[in-house]
């Protein structure tokens, strides 16, 4: 078999000792954004992105991924022990985590999270190992209107998923195309939108945006708003941390279910892992023959959000690396990050750097070891660092990001965008315009802008071309749907409340 | 919010009139194909009816007193506005006074005067924030800093 061949290449690059070395650090990192309530991994691997520069691309992904799927461990634990999530993905862990830890049981709950991420976040990595070079493989047949229609799929997806008004994403999402557009042109070599300026000639520059949208823009909201941090005293040791069989006869259904529920959602761009973890939840309590114990301290109510937002992350890495479709902000970021180090993800990704599309897919592999090793005996240094207050990170935060912001081009105005996108996403956040179809948009903007120029090239201008090709007929109805969905949900909504 | 997505609106529309005026501007491609200005165009067309659609919808919210203000008030609106022209400050003394000076000057003034910390805690933070990026940064990814003379 050619993936067994290709996966064992793959750990052959991921187990040198400079990968292992990183996939650790980068692990480490997206553990402790988890646990850090107030930074978050779309931040977290923004901020990182000019760091690893100096290292070879996949080393590089390797630990930026790291980041990616470690926060989705780290977040639970301030659920559990301080009922605040340390990321959005691990809001309903709260429900019944902390519950266990007032009852005196925070040690398997956070066992059970550690256990529970570990195995389905596997799972999805062997399902991404199997399905991946398959639709690569598939979609390399893909051609200009092919590439549009995905590419409108995803961010029509993401807007129509990401927020709660369309209307606002709609616009996010818009706006992140227009700054795409800024620069010179490709196809034509004219400048536009670059008011004479020399630093606009190679575009808005990704780094100091995205760090600008999610770092800045979060420290201010968090400035406003102080956190209030209150600690229950907690004894933990490796033991206490292991659920018992009742626990695992409890868990087991909810983890398999989680697992297949997160990886799904996963996939499809614009869900990503907090919606995985709430429909994992809700599922859940549909399934279970107790419903009314959820939220009273049950061990399903932790394994089945913990193990969907693995599933997501892991999930989420196959339309990236094989269409090239970020489905969330944090992909997008790593999208972006990819584009930086040369590496264009696509159906081509698969052909033209297998050693570092494997060698990423094993590092996948060993960093959730390295994050169950991190989680289970090492769960009490977390849980130390968390007295950490925000005032002391707040200064750190801001001046990691500015100097690594200026670190990218050694150019002052990189930081200026920083600044003037961090002040743009803090009023977005105040407004509940939501974040990640900016940069989705910015990210993606080249690619659909091209895709569609190109298309309308050989259809001498009509737009039929997108409805007589199959594949591009089906995803354009698709993401015509995904826009509708919101209208839909809403009508029927009302027609529920007046025909109750 | 009806205050804000008004305000909003007219900005935006306004913006994508500008994007749809430039856009115009733009020459058109020689062969058969879109040009440059294609994508940009109806970008801005697109933006222009969505400002409307968020204009209309501004006029049809009912004042809500739980949403009164979006915004800060008081001490938030303090720390807030320090905290963002503390970094343009901070931006603009880089390539003055240098890294190094410049950020343990932005480090403790985030101590000291927005967060109100200890004169220790903010010597403490902003020493060794100062040194960890210099060593990171400087040191092992050999990225050279601004820095005035005596290497600084």
């Amino acid at each position: 078999m050619d993936i067994f061949h290709n996966l064992i290449m793959g750990f052959q690059t991921a187990s040198s000792w400079e990968n292992l070395f990183f996939c650790f650090v980068g692990t480490l990192i997206g553990t402790l954004i988890g646990v850090l309530p107030g930074i978050g991994p779309s931040a977290g691997v923004a901020i990182l992105i000019p760091i690893t520069f100096g290292m070879n691309s996949t080393t590089a992904i390797i630990t930026m991924a790291g980041i990616y799927y470690g926060a989705m461990y780290g977040g639970s634990t301030t659920s559990i022990l301080l009922n605040i999530p340390g990321e959005s993905c691990s809001v309903v862990t709260t429900l019944d985590g902390y519950q266990m830890s007032k009852k005196g049981r925070p040690g398997p709950a956070l066992g059970m999270a550690a256990l529970s991420s570990f195995i389905a976040g596997s799972f999805a990595i062997l399902m991404l190992t199997f399905i991946a070079p398959t639709l690569a493989n598939y979609a390399l047949s893909f051609g200009p209107p092919e590439y549009f229609a995905l590419t409108f799929l995803g961010l029509t997806m993401v807007t129509s998923l990401g927020g709660d008004s369309l209307l606002k994403g709609l616009i996010s999402t818009v706006i992140g195309l227009l700054i795409s557009s800024v620069g010179i042109d490709t196809i034509s070599g004219l400048t536009r939108f670059t008011f004479n300026s020399m630093y606009l000639l190679e575009g808005i520059g990704f780094i100091g945006m995205a760090v600008g949208l999610f770092a800045i823009a979060e420290v201010l909201v968090n400035v406003e708003e102080p956190m209030q941090q209150i600690f229950t005293k907690t004894k933990l040791n490796l033991r206490s941390l292991f659920p018992n069989l009742q626990d695992w006869k409890d868990s087991l259904g909810a983890l398999w279910r989680g697992s297949i529920i997160g990886f799904f959602i996963g996939v499809l761009p614009g869900a990503g892992a907090t919606i995985a973890s709430f429909m994992a939840y809700a599922a859940e309590k549909k399934f279970s023959k107790h419903p009314e114990k959820f939220g009273t301290g049950v061990i399903e109510g932790v394994a089945a959000p913990e193990g969907a937002n693995n599933a997501a992350a892991g999930g989420a890495m196959i339309p990236l690396l094989t269409l090239g479709i970020p489905g969330s902000a944090t992909t997008a970021v790593l999208m972006g990050a990819l584009l930086i180090h040369g590496m264009r993800p696509g159906p081509m990704l698969f052909s033209t750097h297998t050693k570092f599309v494997w060698g990423l897919i094993a590092s996948m592999y060993i960093g959730n070891i390295m994050l169950l090793i991190q989680n289970m005996p090492m769960v009490g240094l977390w849980v130390r660092l968390l007295k950490i207050p925000y005032k002391i990170l707040m200064p750190v935060i801001i001046t990691i990001a500015s100097v690594g912001v200026l670190a990218t081009d050694n150019n002052i105005f990189d930081m200026w965008i920083m600044f003037f996108f961090g002040l743009v996403g803090y009023f977005m956040r105040k407004m509940e315009y939501p974040g990640a179809p900016m940069v989705l948009g910015l990210v993606l903007g080249p690619m659909v802008e091209t895709s569609l120029r190109q298309s309308l090239t050989l259809s001498y201008g009509s737009l039929g071309i997108f409805f007589t090709r199959p594949i591009s007929a089906v995803l354009i109805v698709c993401a015509i749907i995904s826009l509708l969905f919101p209208l839909f949900r809403n009508l029927w909504g009302q027609w529920f409340l007046k025909n109750r | 919010m009806k205050k804000a997505d008004l305000i909003t609106g007219f900005f935006l529309l306004i913006l994508s009139g500008n994007v749809i005026l430039s856009a115009f501007r733009m020459p058109a491609s020689r062969s058969f194909a879109p040009g440059a200005g294609f994508f940009p165009l109806w970008l801005g067309i697109l933006l222009a009816v969505l400002s409307v659609a968020l204009l209309l919808k501004s006029t049809r919210y009912v004042s809500d007193p739980s949403h009164a203000s979006l915004f800060p008030t008081g001490k938030a609106i303090f720390s807030v506005s320090a905290v963002v022209l503390g970094l343009a400050v901070y931006i603009v003394l880089m390539e003055l006074i240098g890294f190094l000076f410049n950020t343990f000057i932005f480090v403790a003034y985030l101590m000291k005067i927005v967060e109100r910390e200890s004169w220790k805690l903010t010597l403490i933070v902003a020493i060794l924030t100062t040194a960890g990026l210099y060593i990171v940064f400087q040191v092992l990814l050999g990225i050279s800093l601004p820095k005035i003379q005596f290497g600084f």
